[in-house]
């Protein structure tokens, strides 16, 4: 197993280096200025220009720019030249709300999809199964944006279930707590605190058990839309996995074994969960990556979001980065796909 | 759905008819690729939502090619301009309201309808084309990596990994908000250029700037559609080649683009075809995703995206008209394209083929 | 109440007129056109045929494992329970059916590795099957029998093996385990389907030994399917040679292979090269296998058969005893 983890490590390290490069060397082909672009209006003079230019480095060659960049983001030194802050700082807590909204989306999805896909296996080729199959078509037919309004018109503006601003967060007696939990566990203390980046899993631990209903109530219009978005398209996967599950030549040998019908159904799951645990988990990856769309119209303070406003406004550092910060996700969660998968299969472990 | 499979079986034969012109005994040599098509359109004819999403995407395909002649108000003409009371007007439907547009007004006071067909002309270009751009490239780019294998192979997965890293939107994002001003001093230049975008987008030239970053998302999503593609390619390429066949094909002395056109591209193709059938639905709210975000074309042009993003500012007061009408219209058209895709891979799956097959050869029989 | 349930002293299963048939796109498959056979404690009987001639199918309806668009259609399989109650298997409630399978009456597949399920092993196959049919059955217990049953199945290192999963296993030790897995509740009846025709050459003889040691050792009756004559010459005390979805010759071993009557099982034997003698051309039975959507009416073998008269064409021929036990399906034998 050790061996098997080291090999995808190592095969990932020029992919994340292939990233950054790319990203940084895109940035470089625009013609414009971007620190003007950084600086707004009202500060525009020769002196802060130069400044800026020069604690960026952009009188250096372009190689020598990006590996101040990278050296700077490795140590966490990075600053965001237009918000003024340190990049980690905005980044942790950004991503800690995508986090959260990436949990209770994916709560949603897995809620909506695997029933759906249990049922429209067992209930083959009746209606049950004809209204997932049109809802897996409309889930992916509609752009999501114009559900995202429709589920506002119903659940905000005609019923006030939710609302739109702002992220519950848990006292700030919890925050520092947490935040100190570092220094008086050593291991376990630094995981804590890196948890506590997201504000329900900060609320769990302080027990603020109602901060965690508000943050429900608060996001659950996004979880519900992408699950239903997603929910059609999850189904179809589980109930043609089952159904391939059980047409299965052990299938008929366990029941020539006398097997339960419980029994049966317990090998065929296990069987049919091999790739929807795939699916399930790329889906929970690009959630992960944050959902710009949905950030935008539900006016949430993800990654999705800083990311595209750095875009927009050229703001190279923290483009660099949220890139970085995408790559490590994206190589952590086919990680943890092939682990789930070498778990269950046993075919797959080397 | 009689009437569909005779339509398309005298396509095949027409089309039959040409080659033959061109080299004489084709027919002959080609018998069975003509009965495998005759089937295929049977099976289709035969296919409820074959049908209802092949209605669909030829209406759609209809509107989109005479939407902007037959529109009866021009998009670069603001009403408000006039009378501020002109912006959101909301539907007026008969019989209780007449004379003021079908389906109300949007930001600018024009005619929601009369302006979604411009939009229709414009999302229904971008997604074909994407897909018609991106899917070759990928498609050539992942046989040449599978078949060759070693270097080409690395660099190809090295490049579709880095690729891939990136969730589609962000990546697309990225090139379509840098490109533009590129693209705009292109366009600026060039007169012949712009003349033929703007009447390939149905849009007047004066609008280069706003073609330019119609072009920037094009290019994107070409960029990001591509590597799926190759994975996909390479991953049965890989398979397909070790199959006695194509060893053959070599021994005969064919060269490699031979065997990878001739060979190996007929083999793997049928889950592409479908997958692009997906893709331009997929393809369609892409774009109007990003136009939503404000990268693509901004007004005077009437993109179906990006109307709606303006709309949601109003919403749901004033606009909810907008959103709901236009809404529904990118539904229709991502429906029509994936119901397609849906018949398209149960036609070409091998576990209905045999039972489709019988019943071919039935009502061949039948007929006599 | 319910028409005589009786079994002969000594016999197992008694199967009358069994009829299956599959509801298609192409039409009614007749598969199973009134099979009768029966087997007795302790012998092993042989089903012949060529692929497609229902032997599969015919097994499979003894315990209702036929599913849709398969239906078994009538016919009874009379089962002598362990307990010495006769019962018909095609017609007991679901629940006691399951009871007898896998633990009075098991099967080995055809095709082992995809008899199993990849993702457990073969130990915890051989605990279930135990398991599924025992009040409280232990695991500590149930691994322990499973080593044996494994040892007994002549793999080596049972202990290592038990704990396996498929994929690690040779095709040969693939097939043992099915065989151990299906020993694990020691039933009375064993309906092994092509066990060998997977395997190499080699391990076929292995297999085929360790069958005929263990049906001694249980004392089961075994219906032992097969196209394979050598096999049937091997292993089997009586022989039913199917055609066509019915048995047209039945007897003892020695009665079909020295004294083969009906022309198709004449030609089956004749079809078998003699690997000492030297031939210039393998001999074959012209024709192929009719349809079984629009069986032929009468005879099925006839439109193939080289000594058809007019009479089997029209009508289907009974079964005319021969000599001992040994009866033909053919008009050729007809006694006037």
């Amino acid at each position: 197993m050790a061996s098997f983890l080291a090999r995808r490590l190592i095969t990932f390290i020029p992919t994340l280096v292939g990233v950054l490069l790319i990203t940084y060397l895109i940035a470089y082909a625009i013609p414009a200025d971007p620190v003007r672009a950084w600086v707004g209006e009202k500060l525009m003079n020769p002196q802060t220009l130069e400044q800026i230019r020069t604690k960026y480095k952009f009188n250096a060659p372009w190689y020598e720019q990006f590996a101040f960049l990278v050296q700077q983001l490795l140590t966490g030194q990075l600053d965001d030249p237009v918000r003024h802050r340190n990049v980690f700082t905005e980044i942790t807590s950004r991503f800690g709300v995508t986090v959260e909204v990436a949990i209770v989306g994916f709560l949603f999805l897995v809620a909506i999809g695997i029933p759906l896909g249990l049922l429209a296996a067992v209930f083959k080729d009746t209606p049950v199964d004809f209204a997932v199959r049109i809802m897996a078509l409309v889930g992916s037919s509609l752009p999501s944006f114009v559900l995202y309004y429709f589920l506002i018109l119903l659940l905000f503006v005609y019923t006030k279930t939710t609302y739109l601003a702002g992220i519950p967060e848990p006292t700030i007696a919890c925050r520092t707590t947490i935040s100190t939990l570092p220094l008086r566990i050593p291991f376990l203390g630094h995981l804590a605190s890196a948890l506590g980046n997201v504000p329900m899993f900060a609320a769990i631990m302080c027990r603020e058990f109602s901060v965690v209903a508000d943050t429900f109530k608060r996001l659950y219009l996004p979880g519900l839309a992408l699950g239903l978005l997603n929910g059609g398209f999850i189904a179809r996967i589980v109930r043609n996995s089952l159904l391939d599950a059980l047409s299965a030549e052990f299938i008929l040998y366990g029941k020539a074994r006398g097997l339960r019908r419980l029994s049966v159904w317990k090998h065929a799951l296990k069987n049919a969960m091999v790739p929807v645990i795939t699916v399930l988990g790329l889906n929970f990856g690009g959630l992960l990556s944050g959902a710009i769309i949905a950030e935008t119209v539900f006016n949430i303070p993800g990654i999705g979001r800083y990311m595209y406003e750095a875009i927009m406004r050229l703001n190279f550092p923290v483009i660099i980065a949220c890139t970085f910060l995408v790559a490590v996700i994206y190589i952590t969660v086919n990680l943890v796909v092939d682990i789930l998968y070498a778990i269950i299969d046993p075919r797959i472990r080397y | 759905m009689e009437f569909v499979y005779k339509a398309l079986k005298r396509l095949v034969w027409f089309y039959a008819g040409i080659r033959e012109k061109f080299s004489p005994g084709w027919i002959t040599k080609n018998s069975s690729r003509i009965r495998e098509w005759e089937l295929m359109a049977y099976a289709y004819s035969k296919s409820p939502i074959g049908v209802i999403g092949g209605i669909i995407v030829f209406i759609v395909f209809i509107l989109a090619v005479i939407g902007p002649i037959i529109t009866w108000e021009p998009y670069w003409e603001y009403k408000i301009v006039i009378n501020e009371s002109y912006r959101y007007m909301p539907p007026c439907l008969p019989p209780s309201c007449s004379g003021n547009p079908l389906l109300g007004t949007d930001e600018w006071g024009r005619d929601v309808l009369a302006m979604s067909l411009y939009g229709m002309r414009i999302s229904f270009v971008i997604s074909i084309v994407v897909v018609l751009l991106g899917a070759p490239l990928g498609i050539v780019l992942g046989l040449l990596a599978g078949y060759k294998g070693g270097v080409v192979d690395e660099v190809l997965m090295r490049v579709t990994d880095i690729f891939l890293a990136f969730p589609g939107l962000v990546l697309a994002i990225a090139f379509a908000s840098v490109l533009p001003q590129r693209l705009r001093g292109v366009l600026e230049a060039n007169s012949m250029l712009r003349s033929f975008f703007a009447s390939l987008f149905g849009l007047r030239g004066a609008e280069y700037g706003q073609i330019a970053a119609l072009l920037s998302i094009w290019f994107a999503m070409v960029i990001v559609w591509w590597p799926g593609y190759a994975r996909i390619v390479r991953g049965s390429t890989l398979s397909v080649k070790e199959m006695p066949f194509i060893e053959a094909a070599k021994l005969s002395g064919l060269s490699t683009w031979s065997i990878l056109f001739r060979h190996l591209l007929p083999n793997v193709i049928s889950p592409i075809l479908v997958m692009m059938t997906f893709d331009i639905a997929t393809a369609t709210l892409f774009a109007a995703a990003l136009s939503f975000l404000g990268l693509g074309p901004q007004e005077p042009v009437p993109e179906l995206g990006f109307m709606i993003s303006k709309a949601g500012q109003f919403f749901p007061e004033r606009s909810s008209h907008v959103v709901i009408y236009l809404g529904l219209l990118l539904l229709f058209i991502a429906i029509g394209w994936n119901l397609l895709g849906d018949a398209l891979r149960d036609i070409l799956d091998p576990r209905t083929r045999r039972a489709i097959e019988y019943r071919f050869e039935k009502e061949k029989k039948r007929r006599g | 109440m319910e028409s005589s349930l009786y079994l002969p002293e000594g016999e197992i299963l008694r199967v009358e007129d069994l009829v299956v048939k599959f509801y298609t796109y192409a039409g009614v498959v007749h598969a199973v056109s009134g099979v009768s056979f029966f087997v007795r404690n302790g012998e092993a009987i042989a089903l012949v045929g060529e692929t497609g001639c229902g032997k599969t199918v015919t097994t499979r309806a003894i315990t209702r494992l036929i599913e849709s668009p398969g239906r078994v259609e009538s016919g009874r399989a009379l089962f002598r329970r362990h307990s010495g109650e006769v019962i018909d298997l095609l017609s007991i409630d679901p629940e006691t059916l399951r009871e007898i399978r896998g633990k009075e009456i098991a099967y080995i597949f055809q095709d082992p590795t995809s008899a199993l399920d990849p993702l457990y092993t073969i130990g915890f196959h051989i605990h279930e099957t135990i398991a599924e049919h025992s009040k409280n059955a232990k695991k500590k217990y149930t691994f322990k029998k499973a080593v044996e049953l494994l040892r007994q199945a002549l793999i080596p290192n049972p202990e290592v093996r038990v704990k396996n999963y498929p994929h690690e296993m040779s095709g040969g030790m693939r097939q043992r385990s099915v065989i151990a897995i299906s020993l694990s509740n020691s039933p009375r009846l064993l309906i092994a389907d092509e066990p060998t025709t997977n395997l190499d050459v080699t391990i076929q003889a292995q297999i085929l030994d360790l069958l005929r040691s263990l049906q001694e050792q249980y004392k089961m009756g075994v219906i032992l399917i097969t196209h394979n004559l050598g096999i049937v010459a091997e292993v089997a005390n009586r022989v039913y040679v199917m055609y066509a979805g019915k048995i047209v010759e039945e007897g003892a071993t020695e009665q079909i292979f020295y004294n083969p009557q009906h022309p198709y099982t004449k030609l089956l034997l004749r079809a078998v090269p003699d690997p000492t003698k030297r031939v210039e051309k393998l001999e074959s039975i012209p024709g192929v296998v009719p349809s079984l959507i629009n069986p032929p009416t009468g005879c099925r073998f006839q439109p193939r058969c080289p000594f058809a008269i007019t009479k089997c064409a029209s009508e289907v021929p009974p079964m005319i005893p021969v000599e001992g036990g040994h009866r033909v399906s053919c008009w050729l034998f007809e006694k006037s």
